[in-house]
């Protein structure tokens, strides 16, 4: 089976130098905002697929690493008057260890009984950003959040761009790490798991030891990102627990292709600027993304990009007809 | 400090009478479909909403009973939409339980916007089944709490004798008892998963209709009920519906106490937590079986 949706080479250092030389190139700060953001997003979808995609397990509280990333730095720099950039270190932390705590009860556990103990323990975090107002800003989010300063230089300077860089260069390192956890020992055993759990588990995979890695290594770059997020924008909201978020990166991931390691990179570039440009259509953007997400899953349940792929090798095949190769079916995963 | 008893009770009680008839509609579907819905809050909503656009003088005004009967009648074909467009094309996937959480979740959704799109962001508040308060055994509680609280036995009563002595629902009951079984001697399956559905979402439209007279209604209105009848559905156990009329009780009178004690942002983490250990330690609920 196919689990890895890769771009050509060319095609990846191609869109790595363009996202270089935006930054050069581009003056709008709009289109740099909007990449930022797509940039972090991809880090949440591409980790949030570790789990719901390679690993199979029906992990719905992985936006509340990213909340608690942000919330994380926010607290421990505006609050505790730590150095800012202690901020998204300790984010990645806090992230990961919720994660690990979070693991504990999904090991036990199976089905849509993982749903709602991943969903709850986010619902719970929530209630309890919530209650401590004093230090999270309650309803109103944390606000104010010290922007990043590196030896006394701002990364709010010359327009946001060395926010760009950071951001890129979280992307970047992210994605060459996922790259290798996907093809290390855990990530063949946990596809191993998802596609076949009493064959790998009989082939010596331990069950709950790869579960508590998995959620761990899905866990420190969604926190980082929450926390360079929290100190972008300047604020950690209670939304970031919310519904929308999590259908917001779910029609991210959907859109790329779960169990794919570039789908959902793709998917949330795509999606941030197709979602920016509704923006004027106010609530049809969010009924438009409803729809979609049940129309992908229903007619292209691999992803909006294995539709590109498919059409590039039937485009393929008919221009070498002399050479026989199947195209081969990737059934959905989850 | 004196406690007030009787009013922690009859809070509990309103609001155990609401979650039983939202956790029930949530459990009826999972036994027989073996889905959780989570566009079941919205249905509440839109019960409430409808209800208000039926009944009240700034929409059509045809009185309150059009409105319930309405709203009811409004969910039960809404129960019917999403069970043919969001679960009925993904049943023969073999994750549909995860594909069935992103549907339902979309769906839910693209339908509170819809709400906000049709009744705007202002708060609403429907008229009240009896204006009032009543005093029996000596507690003061508002007339209309007093329907809530009787009217949601006899429905579920109804529910409970319609599962059980009808054709129909002991067809219902074949399935969730076994789906190929069922098929086998004939039952209609995909009519009776539908008939479910649509069950299940007009009693969450009339406990939506309900609470409308008690709180505002808003477009989220009915993901807060929605995750506590998660909660009831897994307290009480999966697969049974008896333990989760129970259980709606339990953390309808838990949620009371704990509120009078602690507040209502500390409640809601003391549910939360409940529901992890008991996700922990007994997965089948307090009354299901393994």
């Amino acid at each position: 089976m196919k689990t890895l949706v890769r771009p050509p080479v060319i095609a990846r250092a191609l869109v790595l130098i363009a996202l270089l030389a935006v930054p050069l190139v581009v003056e709008d700060q709009y289109i740099r905002h909007t990449l930022v953001v797509a940039m972090l997003y991809a880090i949440v979808a591409a980790n949030w697929d570790v789990t719901l995609g390679f690993a199979g397990i029906f992990n719905f509280g992985h936006l509340a690493f990213f909340a608690l990333g942000a919330y994380s730095a926010g607290m421990l720099t505006k609050k505790f008057g730590f150095p800012t950039w202690t901020g998204i270190p300790f984010a990645a932390l806090v992230a990961t260890i919720a994660s690990l705590i979070v693991c504990l009860p999904v090991l036990r556990l199976k089905g849509i009984y993982v749903v709602l103990v991943t969903y709850a323990f986010s619902q719970l975090c929530y209630q309890v950003i919530l209650n401590q107002t004093e230090y999270t800003g309650g309803t109103f989010g944390l606000v104010l959040v010290p922007p990043l300063e590196v030896f006394g230089y701002s990364f709010r300077s010359a327009g946001n761009i060395p926010y760009y860089y950071l951001a890129l260069a979280l992307l970047v390192v992210s994605t060459v790490y996922l790259h290798f956890v996907i093809r290390s020992n855990l990530g063949r055993s946990i596809i191993a798991l998802r596609d076949n759990e009493a064959y790998a588990i009989s082939r010596g995979v331990a069950l709950a030891r790869q579960r508590f890695l998995t959620f761990g290594a899905s866990a420190i770059f969604t926190g980082a990102a929450g926390g360079l997020y929290a100190q972008y924008l300047r604020t950690a909201s209670p939304d970031m627990f919310g519904f929308a978020f999590v259908t917001f990166t779910l029609a991210m991931l959907l859109l790329g292709g779960i169990g794919t390691m570039w789908g959902p990179i793709i998917g949330a570039f795509v999606f941030t600027f197709i979602s920016e440009a509704m923006i004027d259509l106010k609530e049809w953007r969010w009924l438009i993304i409803g729809t979609l997400i049940v129309v992908v899953l229903r007619f292209f349940p691999a992803g909006l990009l294995s539709l590109v792929e498919q059409i590039g090798e039937r485009l393929g095949r008919r221009l070498q007809p002399a050479a026989p190769v199947p195209a081969p079916e990737r059934p959905g995963s989850g | 400090m004196t406690v007030d008893v009787p009013a922690i009770i009859v809070s509990g009680v309103v609001l155990a009478s609401l979650y039983a008839m939202m956790a029930t509609g949530l459990a009826l579907v999972w036994n027989t479909l073996g889905i959780f819905n989570f566009a079941h809050g919205i249905f509440m909503t839109l019960g409430a909403y409808i209800a208000w656009t039926i009944s009240d003088e700034a929409g059509l005004g045809w009185g309150l009973a059009g409105g319930f009967a309405i709203a009811v009648a409004t969910m039960i074909g809404g129960g019917l939409a999403t069970y043919g467009l969001l679960v009925k094309p993904f049943q023969n996937r073999k994750d549909i339980v995860l594909v069935v959480v992103m549907t339902t979740l979309a769906g839910s959704f693209f339908l509170e916007n819809t709400g906000r799109l049709i009744w705007g962001p202002r708060l609403k508040q429907l008229q009240r089944v009896v204006e009032g308060t009543v005093q029996p055994l000596g507690v003061s509680i508002s007339a209309h709490e007093l329907v809530i609280i009787i009217s949601t036995p006899l429905i579920l009563l109804a529910l409970y004798a319609f599962l059980r002595w009808t054709r129909t629902g002991s067809a219902i009951r074949a399935i969730a008892q076994n789906q190929d079984s069922a098929l086998l001697i004939g039952i209609n399956v995909p009519r009776l998963y539908a008939l479910s559905f649509a069950l299940s979402a007009g009693l969450a439209g009339l406990a939506g209709a309900l609470l409308g007279g008690i709180r505002f209604i808003v477009p989220n209105m009915g993901s807060e009920p929605l995750l506590k009848a998660f909660i009831v559905v897994i307290f009480g156990g999966l697969g049974s519906l008896g333990g989760t009329i129970v259980g709606a009780y339990v953390i309808g009178l838990i949620e009371s106490t704990s509120t009078y004690f602690v507040g209502i942002y500390w409640t809601n983490a003391v549910m939360f937590a409940i529901f992890i250990f008991i996700l922990i330690f007994r997965p089948t609920g307090l009354f299901g079986r393994n």
